[in-house]
């Protein structure tokens, strides 16, 4: 399954069936067991030729979104983002609601009508409504009602140098990553989890780690690049273009010393483009496996993003290659 | 060419305010088939002629759109934009825009600084012309290559059909008031009219009406209709300065005819057609505004189609008003005739 294809499935988080159905159909003919656990998780497991050891791979398979909450006697549908948009990427995007793909936009007063002070003021998701061309709020919630799941509306584009843009490249790279690597047989057991609910506080990697006897974890990621523009370089933690980023330690957990050592030292001898996170900022699904039963090492291989979390992320294909050759280096050495 | 098939392809087309070719060509081919004469001015506005004997009558809707132009290319590849007409910066982020370069059409991503790389306070703020770029995926040495200063940028474009005909896309302001001026003319086909009509696509309305300006200046014509968007209802818009979305509404006030307002309705009553009524004691920010004071001044009326989100990618119309609007137009210019002169001031 294509990248694209990943991406332009539909899955914010507690509404991943879309994206889980196509997920568990790529991963049955490659693995030994594919299962959903109790939050919904996939839990694809191959076993090693040899054994011995067990390494756990994981990527999120949901995305940020938008839920709706209610409708506007003219029918107009008032929303909350689920997992963490800026309401400033909202105005006037495309937006498809549910399952039956109802199309929408999302609009907000025009120019002429705004004070200098209107200008200025974020709108905030209280001030954002969803357009699907309604004429009153029964018929709005009607087609759309309270609890359905909204989705950017976006195409997935090739630009530039090797660039993609799209939405949930943020983890769908991460996904499309490993099912690549269980097209492979490597000397360790390993498990490939595809969580729900990262987008939401990682709750699904917290339930997969409890159940999993893997003694490693490695997440494959998708983290901010502020390498364009005007961010302030001490922030900005890493590039696109410069390789798989390596984290030392994120908002939610500090990697296993030896296992951070050892894949640097393994991106080295492999010769694969990669970069070291140049701070500690973003929280994944790592912290959840570090603390989850008996407790996990943990490593982060993330993809750099720009804009992420939202309907145009952008990442340089050749940095997804390279998380894929660190990532299956690592795999084929594990015993 | 049918309604929707028309507005799909020329909302597409990029239109900036000063670079309107390719939209000027597109919609003179459109009306060919419906006119005995059609030209392309020096400035890009277009004149559709259909030829009668009674009083000249010039017809105007604009066919120029906002948009921005390349001001800058940063040492990192990304460029800063300017802004052509009042566009607001709001809608940009996250937007894929088009950039008219040197020899492709290349998409870009508008992109900012991320939110948790900023200030608390920063965050607070929208971000503005000064803190967005567009980001072409290439470095800055391409980017020089392929992009010059003043290319075009538009917005990114979809036709998007929501529910009850409404339809969401860009420069509805002012190609669906095109749309409605091409759909009278084919009514106009099959229907008498005395009045020699100039249907005029017109430039540059974004920035001051210098289409319907030097237009004017040419035809030199009797009677003005001038076409153009106003605001629908959106929650927390005032509602002074809001119509519903469902009809086409014009406008009375001082800039405007009252006699030929008041035929208006009447054509309106008439043939079953819904007319909101809104108040500009003054100007009207439409073409009406300036084709009004032509040469020694042009009696004119003025149609708004209402349109949600005016000024952005995702500009919200009903079908059925536009519908309206053609079938209103053609009845209004076929009931035209050289007694309107006389009546003018009665």
């Amino acid at each position: 399954m294509e990248l694209k294809e990943l991406c332009l499935l539909n899955g914010v988080s507690g509404d991943e069936k879309e994206i889980r159905k196509a997920i568990m159909e790529q991963a049955r003919p490659l693995c030994d067991s594919v299962k959903i656990d109790r939050m919904g998780n996939v839990i694809a497991f191959k076993k090693g030729k040899v054994g011995g050891r067990h390494i756990l791979f994981n990527a999120h398979m949901d995305e940020v979104g938008f839920i709706i909450m209610d409708a506007t006697e003219d029918g107009m549908l008032m929303f909350r983002p689920v997992g963490g948009i800026d309401p400033r990427v909202c105005v006037s995007k495309y937006v498809t609601i549910g399952e039956k793909k109802v199309k929408g936009v999302i609009g907000a007063m025009a120019i002429h009508l705004q004070s200098r002070e209107d200008m200025k003021r974020v709108l905030p998701f209280d001030n954002l409504y969803i357009d699907i061309g309604a004429k009153s709020k029964d018929e709005a919630l009607g087609e759309c009602p309270a609890g359905t799941y909204a989705y950017f509306d976006t195409d997935y584009e090739l630009f530039g140098d090797g660039f993609v843009v799209s939405k949930a490249l943020d983890d769908r790279v991460g996904c499309y990553n490993m099912l690549r690597l269980m097209e492979e047989t490597y000397d360790a057991d390993v498990t490939y989890a595809f969580v729900v609910q990262e987008e939401v506080g990682c709750r699904g990697a917290a339930g997969a780690g409890y159940a999993s006897d893997a003694d490693t974890v490695i997440v494959l990621e998708g983290t901010t690049a502020g390498d364009m523009g005007d961010a302030n370089k001490v922030q900005s933690i890493c590039d696109a273009g410069k390789g798989v980023v390596i984290s030392f330690m994120d908002g939610a957990s500090i990697a296993n010393g030896q296992l951070y050592r050892e894949m640097t030292a393994l991106a080295e001898k492999e010769n694969i483009p990669h970069q070291v996170k140049r701070g500690a900022t973003g929280g994944n699904d790592a912290g959840a496996y570090q603390r989850s039963a008996h407790g996990k090492r943990t490593c982060v291989l993330s993809v750099p993003c720009r804009y992420i979390h939202g309907p145009s992320s952008v990442m340089k294909m050749s940095d997804m290659e390279n998380q894929f050759a660190l990532a299956q280096a690592f795999a084929r050495q594990a015993k | 060419m049918k309604t929707d098939e028309f507005l799909r392809q020329v909302t597409a087309l990029p239109g900036v305010t000063g670079n309107e070719r390719a939209a000027a060509e597109f919609i003179a081919k459109a009306f060919e088939p419906y006119a005995d004469e059609v030209e392309i001015t020096p400035l890009n506005s277009v004149i559709a002629r259909k030829k009668g004997n009674g009083p000249k009558v010039m017809i105007c809707a604009h066919l120029d759109e906002i948009g921005m132009m390349v001001s800058k290319i940063e040492m990192d590849g990304s460029l800063r934009l300017q802004s052509v007409g009042g566009v607001d910066p709001r809608v940009l982020p996250g937007m894929r825009v088009k950039v008219y370069g040197k020899d492709e059409v290349l998409m870009g991503v508008v992109g900012a600084t991320p939110p948790h790389l900023m200030k608390e306070a920063d965050r607070k703020n929208n971000y503005t012309f000064e803190t967005l770029f567009v980001d072409l995926g290439l470095p800055a040495c391409e980017v020089e290559k392929k992009v010059r200063i003043g290319d075009n940028v538009c917005f990114e474009s979809r036709y998007v059909e929501l529910k009850n005909g409404r339809v969401s896309t860009k420069t509805v302001d002012d190609r669906g008031c095109v749309a409605i001026m091409l759909r009278a003319a084919q009514r106009l086909q099959k229907m008498h009219h005395e009045a020699d009509l100039y249907f005029v696509a017109t430039c540059q309305e974004e920035i001051g009406s210098y289409g319907a300006m030097t237009a004017g200046f040419q035809l030199d014509p009797d009677f003005g209709v001038a076409f153009d968007v106003c605001h629908a209802e959106t929650p927390g818009a005032p509602r002074m300065y809001t119509s519903k979305i469902d009809s086409l509404v014009t406008s009375k006030g001082p800039f405007l005819h009252p006699y030929l307002v008041k035929k208006l309705e009447e054509a309106a009553k008439e043939n079953n057609v819904q007319l909101q009524v809104s108040i500009d004691p003054r100007w009207t920010s439409t073409d009406a505004d300036d084709l009004s004071l032509v040469r020694n001044g042009v009696p004119t009326v003025l149609l708004s189609l209402p349109l949600k989100y005016m000024h952005t990618n995702v500009e919200t119309f009903d079908m059925h008003a536009l519908e309206e609007g053609g079938r209103l137009l053609a009845h209004y210019l076929s009931a035209m005739d050289a007694s309107w002169e006389e009546e003018l001031w009665n």
